[in-house]
């Protein structure tokens, strides 16, 4: 069961980039098969890869070391294409604005790639992470980074697409606002993230802040974000200068997720056993 | 803003100066920027790592403005103090305007209506549609509020005014969070004991290194590290008795992940390990003579003949490819009347370089197993989940519930008819006053309309 699931993450992969393709078409040719296409095919890898996940779980279980499969980059990697894959749709069915899709799908086909690179087999919890807060930590701090992911791919598209040119025709007035309500929830959910987390450090760690390196990243993290929202209240901020902010939040995540694990040492680092 | 303006008073600026958003954006962002500095340089290490990566003066550096130690030096904690300030000062500034908008005469506010977003007509005078559109309002808007404007009636009604709070809110979770730390740091500690099986401990070595006493005893029953089937571990266990007053106060079982607490005193799994209480060696001399030792741990002992030796360090064990793989330890010891020297000790039988006239040569190793545990008192700990509960309804309330108000405006056209109009206002969220006005209008008879 374990080697079925490995096998349909890659075809998921696949899959994430066939729909990719088909955005780009649709964006390019502004055709509207191209669309529908893109969004069937995106349905069916979010549908498949749910499967997969399911089926990972079970695995593990079946080999008596059962547990919820967030527990390693390679899962957090599938999970996280989950995230970008599950919010983008959601905004899509919300707004119909396919060309989106050419910018936030992507990002699910790379996160998947990235874990194809990875040792993909079932192991144990170590005793740090069984936990029960594992779950709720990992599940609100990847939505929150999908939040963050879809919100960065509609501040690229604003400026792919020449919004900053006229800054006050609906549709650029759409996107500002998307892409504050993504970060919205985004952050809201980092801070669930790093609430729960702080939660688990206190009763695994003896205390709720050690200001270990991922811990303060996902702080700076929080604080561009708390900024950003800040910058809503003052003039000028909207449009350019806030489809820029989401692409250096964004940054932030990426160096809060990978950058942490491979430049920087800390209690996150579950490579090397206690 | 204009330039003609006499200028504030020096109080009211500082005043407006921390009452700014752009302050609050300014310091939110240098924060995060000074942190990065805290994870590129790494924190709370020995002197020695620091001159050895940065060299004298960049350790005399960084020792001087408190970069090994940068979220706890006093130019961090004042921004965040700074932060605290323009929270509180921002917040009170805005809660004055907020209870006036809060406090407004709906009566007033019915005749002050805004700019119309639908309207059309309907059958009936103007008096013979109040009612229905009165009712209408209330349901799904709230309390009305009525004013005459000629031959025109204009209804009023508002709903979420309270969600104007929400940031007032989120802004006092950052207080009691940063109060929270505050207590843990002014009135908390913490430390860790290493308990050996069997042994009790009373104390514990806090983090500067000193030793506090815990007021009660804690003995190690048992430890154990269960495996999974591919040897690694599953689980590290410690088996606690508290001692109190010489009594069994209580039995607790620490697993990681599942602290013990005792008088509000948290005891967490942390670590394990092997001490050393004995070494047995063979002292071999130049003219090939053996003498048994039996030479204990953490003491200096005194030998037959007037000679002393000590163990300085050991390590359980070390390998060095096909050489060795063992026990190593390093022994001090000084003949009667001659000078200290240090001797490496080694299993028997092993080829190495001698350091002295002197050979050692391991033959036991006795130790014993203890657990470490992590110690801690924060008393602050609840404010911080008192503050992050506050924070996230905050956030609920302050990003997902708005403030809106309505107007209807009902005027006579002249042949028996109504003209409805529909105005709102609302002070975010624009998406869902335009759902509100939709379903209103659809309501009043407008006929369906998609939403915006």
């Amino acid at each position: 069961m374990e080697a079925l699931s490995n096998q349909i993450l890659v075809a998921v992969t696949f899959t994430f980039l066939a729909a990719s393709v088909l955005y780009l078409c649709h964006w390019a040719f502004k055709s509207k098969v191209f669309g529908w296409a893109a969004s069937g095919v995106t349905w069916a890898a979010l549908g498949v890869l749910t499967l997969a996940i399911v089926l990972r779980w079970v695995a593990s279980h079946q080999m008596g070391i059962g547990h919820a499969p967030f527990s390693n980059l390679f899962e957090s990697l599938v999970f996280f294409a989950w995230t970008i894959a599950a919010i983008y749709l959601i905004i899509e069915l919300s707004t119909w604005m396919r060309t989106i899709g050419a910018f936030a799908v992507p990002l699910a086909f790379l996160s998947m790639l990235y874990a194809l690179t990875l040792d993909p087999s079932i192991k144990p919890l170590l005793p740090a992470l069984k936990s029960n807060w594992l779950i709720a930590h990992v599940i609100t701090c990847f939505l929150g980074y999908a939040g963050f992911a879809v919100s960065a791919a509609l501040g690229a598209m604003y400026l792919a697409t020449g919004q900053a040119k006229d800054p006050a025709s609906p549709r650029a007035l759409v996107l500002d606002n998307l892409i504050y309500q993504t970060v919205v929830v985004g952050f809201i959910l980092l801070t669930a993230g790093i609430v729960t987390g702080s939660i688990w450090a206190n009763s695994a760690w003896g205390t709720y802040w050690s200001w270990d390196p991922k811990e303060t990243w996902s702080l700076i993290t929080w604080l561009v974000y708390a900024s950003l929202l800040h910058s809503r209240f003052m003039r000028g901020w909207q449009g350019k200068r806030m489809a820029v902010f989401s692409l250096v939040g964004f940054g932030c995540v990426l160096f809060t997720y990978f950058g942490v694990n491979l430049l920087l040492s800390g209690l996150h680092s579950y490579a090397t056993g206690k | 803003m204009s330039q003609d303006q006499p200028r504030k008073p020096i109080s009211e600026r500082i005043w407006d100066f921390f009452a700014s958003v752009k302050l609050s954006f300014f310091l939110l962002l240098l924060l995060a920027v000074l942190s990065i500095a805290g994870t590129l340089i790494p924190q709370k290490e020995g002197a020695a790592a620091y001159v050895r990566a940065y060299g004298e003066a960049g350790w005399r550096f960084i020792s001087a403005i408190g970069l090994n130690d940068l979220y706890h030096a006093p130019w961090f904690v004042l921004i965040m103090a700074l932060l605290a300030a323009n929270l509180v000062i921002c917040s009170i500034n805005r809660l004055s305007l907020t209870m006036r908008i809060l406090g407004k005469d709906p009566a007033q506010e019915a005749g002050s209506m805004r700019k119309a977003k639908d309207s059309f007509t309907l059958t009936g005078e103007p008096a013979s549609n109040l009612d229905k559109a009165r009712l209408v309002l209330e349901r799904l808007v709230g309390n009305s509020a009525q004013a005459k404007d000629g031959e025109r009636t204009v209804l009023f009604a508002q709903r979420g005014g309270w969600s104007r709070f929400g940031v007032y809110l989120v802004h006092t979770s950052v207080l009691v969070i940063m109060a929270g730390a505050l207590v843990g740091n002014f009135w908390g500690y913490s430390g860790f004991m290493n308990i050996p099986v069997g042994s009790s401990v009373d104390h514990i070595m806090l983090d500067n290194g000193q030793a506090k006493p815990l007021g009660f005893t804690l003995r190690l029953d048992k430890f154990n590290v269960a495996f999974y089937p591919n040897g690694m571990p599953s689980e590290y266990r410690s088996e606690v008795t508290f001692i109190d007053g010489g009594k069994e106060v209580q039995k607790s079982s620490l697993i990681v992940n599942d602290p013990a607490e005792y008088k509000g005193i948290d005891f967490y799994q942390s670590s394990y390990g092997n001490d050393l209480e004995a070494m047995e060696v063979e002292l071999i001399r130049a003219d090939g003579s053996k003498q048994p030792l039996t030479l204990k741990a953490r003491e200096i002992n005194q030998l037959p003949g007037g000679a002393k030796a000590a163990i300085q360090g050991w390590r359980e064990r070390v390998q060095m490819g096909a050489m060795y793989d063992g026990p190593v330890a390093r022994i001090l010891y000084q003949e009667k009347g001659g000078e200290p020297q240090a001797y490496t000790a080694f299993n028997p039988g092993v080829k190495m370089p001698q350091s002295g006239p002197l050979k050692f040569e391991i033959v036991k190793v006795q130790t014993e197993a203890y657990s470490g545990l992590q110690v801690k008192y924060d008393p602050g700990v609840w404010f911080i989940w008192v503050g992050c509960t506050l924070m996230v309804i905050g956030f609920f309330i302050a990003f997902y519930f708005s403030h809106r108000k309505v107007w209807l405006r009902l005027s006579p056209t002249g042949q028996g008819r109504t003209k409805l109009e529909i105005a709102g206002a609302t002070n975010k969220n624009r998406q869902s006053l335009a759902r509100l006005i939709s379903r209103l209008s659809h309501e009043l008879g407008g006929g369906p309309k998609k939403a915006e």
